[in-house]
């Protein structure tokens, strides 16, 4: 008669229960089911009665939105440390660096603490508009902040929208977040398209500077949606900047083998090369280039597999005098005082120095903070209004910007990308020119130079 | 036989007085992320009925579900954003491409069994995903986004949350519906007669792949409703939101956790499952050391152990228990005993 009920359930769980019968006698094993059940009902419940706590009325509440579990968690958490750091100096709870643009003290709003209320989204878009909802409707935050993946700040933004809470991104760089024509959406970084943009102004530069002539270009990139997005995108902004291609190739991702590739280049010789590479692909394309005797005088690199750790430490001297793009260079600190203030704080507090992540992440929380001051308020269309009329200078910047000034679409018109370059294992600034703290080397020296 | 017709209204009655409290929930729940925790448990709770037609009823455990869900939320974003047909008439469309898409699936994966079924269905759902990030005519990985400008009923665009409510209600009930006609039908006891001895439903004189086909396209359908009403709700999709396979698990889990090839089993695995995964992050989430997820996996774990049918096993077996001590309490058993006869 017991296991009349097993006829209706999984087959595949019917010698189980039956031999957990077999071992168990009846009231344990209920007695231990129960106990199973009590705690989960016990779970739900102390949810239930913690989730909406009490909040100080004096307080400016910021919800933040990061990854903070899952493949991400690590970046998360460095990015959840730089916003804390930009809270605790607009709060005054450590001294303030000279010149930085953050609200310091909130002097508009009576001296209001900034209080963050960070979600985790778990690099997933759903849970990000979940969290999003959550921080606008109970946590009852004035505006928002986050994702890093720019697939949940497509949603976390969304839903920020419909509420009409401003929400201001600092490190997705999909460029259809700001053509969405979204009223409540600011972003401070720079998107992908401006970072390949950012090439071919180099080039030109780079000409003026130099008298040589960098028009033949070879792009050289692999086929996964980023390499052809950037190949699409960088053969359309040849064409408008009278750039020549020279050759394109698109190669498989995860190839082992490049010599044909390599020799094609080799063949159509370009001034330039554009290429992106995961490392595995970027160590074995410069591998295949010193076998085969071939260089460009220049090798722009499109960041991932060229900005790895592992990259220098694999090549070690043949990784000399690539160039690459970037958002953030540590060598930025020696240049301009204030970058190398905030960064002390950072490594004393966490120990880590900023990354491109991190200082867009602490730039995102002080953009929002001094916007926060400037609206003396915490209602949402003070703070848009305020957000609108930001127009910080690069001084009162972390970042190798020209400012910070919002477009009609809520894009910082005034970021800009910077392109380094490999110097004694050092990767280090050289352009823009204004920010560069090296001068380029240029050309590349051939492999038997070295 | 009498006692079997009054458990039949006695639970037509829970049935109704189920529905009614989940009618006027929304009265009592006013705070907009409280409604939305419960959309998120009815959008678990349909995927996972759905689900159960096939992995529970028929016995084939899928676990590349995310194709019939993305194929859902995509067939109706396309067609809305491209060519501005509303997503009732997208929903039917994309619930057709998936079932067509569960046909010319399983007509080859239903050649294989047991685990290795399981294994061709991930693989199904991962080649699937590649291949939607890497479409130009997709948009690839950059995603869909909903017109935002565009709401009310007829593009199924809201402000409010309480629309949503209800039409994640009328799709779960929809679904329970169908899961209901077909326990019901011979189509059901073929089902069940597949799962449990495959080999002896054949020698009767049913046809394995054909009903097997059935469950998943009927399976696929109502899936892709659920992927085109998450659409509409998060107005933003990519392949790794709607393809992932953390989805497929997640549908899967659902009904697991549940009861599989209980009609209600996977509702309350919804519940118990969202209700972890949702407060468990809220509580321990914002710190970044994964407390959650150590959490939410323990109470799987735990259900999991002590109760491998499901926590609708967990409690019949309770009910069973404090009903043979009470006077009378052997007829309810009795009364279990002739439903479950075929």
């Amino acid at each position: 008669m017991r296991f009349t009920g097993t006829k209706t359930r999984s087959s595949a769980t019917a010698p189980v229960r039956r031999q957990l019968t077999r071992q168990m006698p009846v009231r344990r094993r209920t007695m231990t089911r129960m106990i199973a059940a009590a705690a989960l009902l016990a779970t739900t419940a102390l949810g239930g009665l913690t989730a909406g706590a009490a909040r100080a009325e004096d307080e400016i509440r910021i919800g933040v939105i990061y990854p903070l579990t899952g493949a991400a968690a690590s970046t998360g958490v460095e990015l959840k440390a730089a916003a804390e750091l930009a809270a605790a100096i607009v709060n005054k709870e450590i001294p303030a660096p000279a010149g930085l643009v953050a609200g310091v003290g909130m002097p508009h709003l009576k001296g209001a603490k900034i209080k963050l209320i960070f979600g985790d989204h778990q690099g997933n878009p759903q849970v990000g508009s979940t969290e999003a909802e959550r921080l606008i409707t109970s946590e009852k935050v004035s505006a928002l902040a986050g994702a890093y993946f720019s697939n949940v700040t497509a949603t976390a933004s969304q839903v920020a929208e419909r509420y009409g809470v401003p929400f201001l991104n600092g490190e997705s760089s999909s460029a259809t977040l700001t053509q969405r024509k979204f009223k409540w959406f600011f972003r401070t970084t720079p998107h992908d398209d401006l970072f390949v943009t950012n090439f071919f102004t180099f080039l030109e530069d780079m000409e003026k500077k130099t008298g040589d002539n960098l028009r033949g270009i070879g792009l050289f990139n692999e086929n996964t949606l980023w390499g052809n997005e950037t190949t699409k995108l960088q053969t359309k902004l040849a064409e408008e900047r009278k750039f020549t291609i020279a050759e394109k190739i698109v190669y498989p991702a995860k190839t082992t083998q490049m010599t044909s590739e390599v020799q094609r280049l080799k063949a159509a010789n370009p001034a330039v090369i554009m290429q992106s590479s995961y490392l595995g692909d970027a160590i074995l394309s410069m591998k295949t280039y010193k076998e085969l005797g071939f260089l460009p005088k220049m090798l722009l690199a499109n960041d991932a597999g060229f900005n790895d750790s592992e990259f220098l430490k694999t090549m070690g001297k043949d990784g000399e005098d690539i160039i690459s793009r970037e958002v953030w260079a540590l060598d930025q600190a020696d240049r301009n005082p204030l970058i190398r203030q905030v960064n002390d704080l950072m490594r004393e507090r966490s120990g880590v120095n900023f990354n491109g992540n991190s200082a867009r992440a602490f730039t995102a929380i002080a953009v929002l903070a001094d916007a926060i001051d400037r609206a003396g308020s915490t209602q949402p269309d003070a703070i848009r209004k305020a957000l609108q009329e930001t127009d910080i200078p690069a001084a009162g910047l972390i970042m190798p910007w020209k400012g910070v000034k919002f477009d009609a679409n809520g894009q910082n018109e005034l970021g800009q990308g910077i392109i380094v370059q490999v110097q004694n294992g050092q990767y280090v600034t050289v352009w823009p020119f204004d920010v560069a703290t090296k001068p380029v080397v240029y050309p590349m020296p051939a492999w038997d130079g070295r | 036989m009498t006692t079997g017709t009054m458990t039949q209204s006695r639970k037509a009655i829970g049935a109704v007085a189920l529905l009614a409290l989940a009618a006027v929930l929304p009265l009592a729940v006013t705070e907009p992320s409280q409604q939305n925790f419960l959309i998120l448990i009815l959008m678990g709770a349909q995927m996972g009925v759905a689900w159960n037609i096939v992995g529970g009823y028929a016995g084939q455990v899928s676990l590349g579900h995310a194709v019939f869900y993305g194929i859902g939320a995509y067939t109706s974003t396309m067609l809305l954003v491209s060519l501005g047909i509303s997503p009732w008439i997208g929903a039917v469309a994309g619930g057709l491409v998936a079932a067509l898409f569960a046909l010319a699936m399983g007509w080859p994966c239903f050649r294989l069994k047991g685990h290795y079924f399981a294994m061709a269905t991930i693989a199904v759902a991962e080649i699937m995903q590649i291949l939607v990030t890497n479409s130009d005519l997709l948009e690839g990985a950059v995603g869909l986004t909903l017109p935002m400008d565009r709401s009310g009923w007829g593009a199924l665009i809201f402000l409010a949350k309480l629309p949503y409510y209800y039409l994640i209600l009328g799709l779960l009930v929809l679904t329970v519906a169908v899961a209901w006609a077909i326990e019901r039908s011979h189509i059901g006891y073929y089902f069940r007669a597949i799962k449990d001895e495959p080999e002896a439903a054949r020698a009767l004189g049913v046809s394995l792949t054909r009903y097997k086909l059935i469950a998943l396209s009927v399976s696929a359908f109502l899936t892709a409703l659920g992927g085109s009403f998450y659409a509409q709700k998060e107005m933003f999709i990519d392949p790794g939101s709607v393809f992932a396979t953390t989805v497929s698990i997640k549908i899967a889990l659902i009904a697991i956790l549940g009861g599989v090839g209980t009609l209600l089993g996977p509702v309350l695995g919804a519940v118990i499952l969202i209700t972890i995964e949702e407060y468990s992050r809220t509580l321990f989430g914002s710190t970044g050391s994964g407390t959650d997820m150590i959490i939410y996996a323990a109470m799987i774990i735990l259900v999991a152990v002590f109760s491998p049918s499901g926590v609708l096993g967990l409690l019949s077996d309770l009910r069973r228990h404090i009903g043979r001590r009470l006077p009378g309490g052997t007829k309810t058993a009795k009364a279990d005993k002739l439903e479950v006869r075929p």
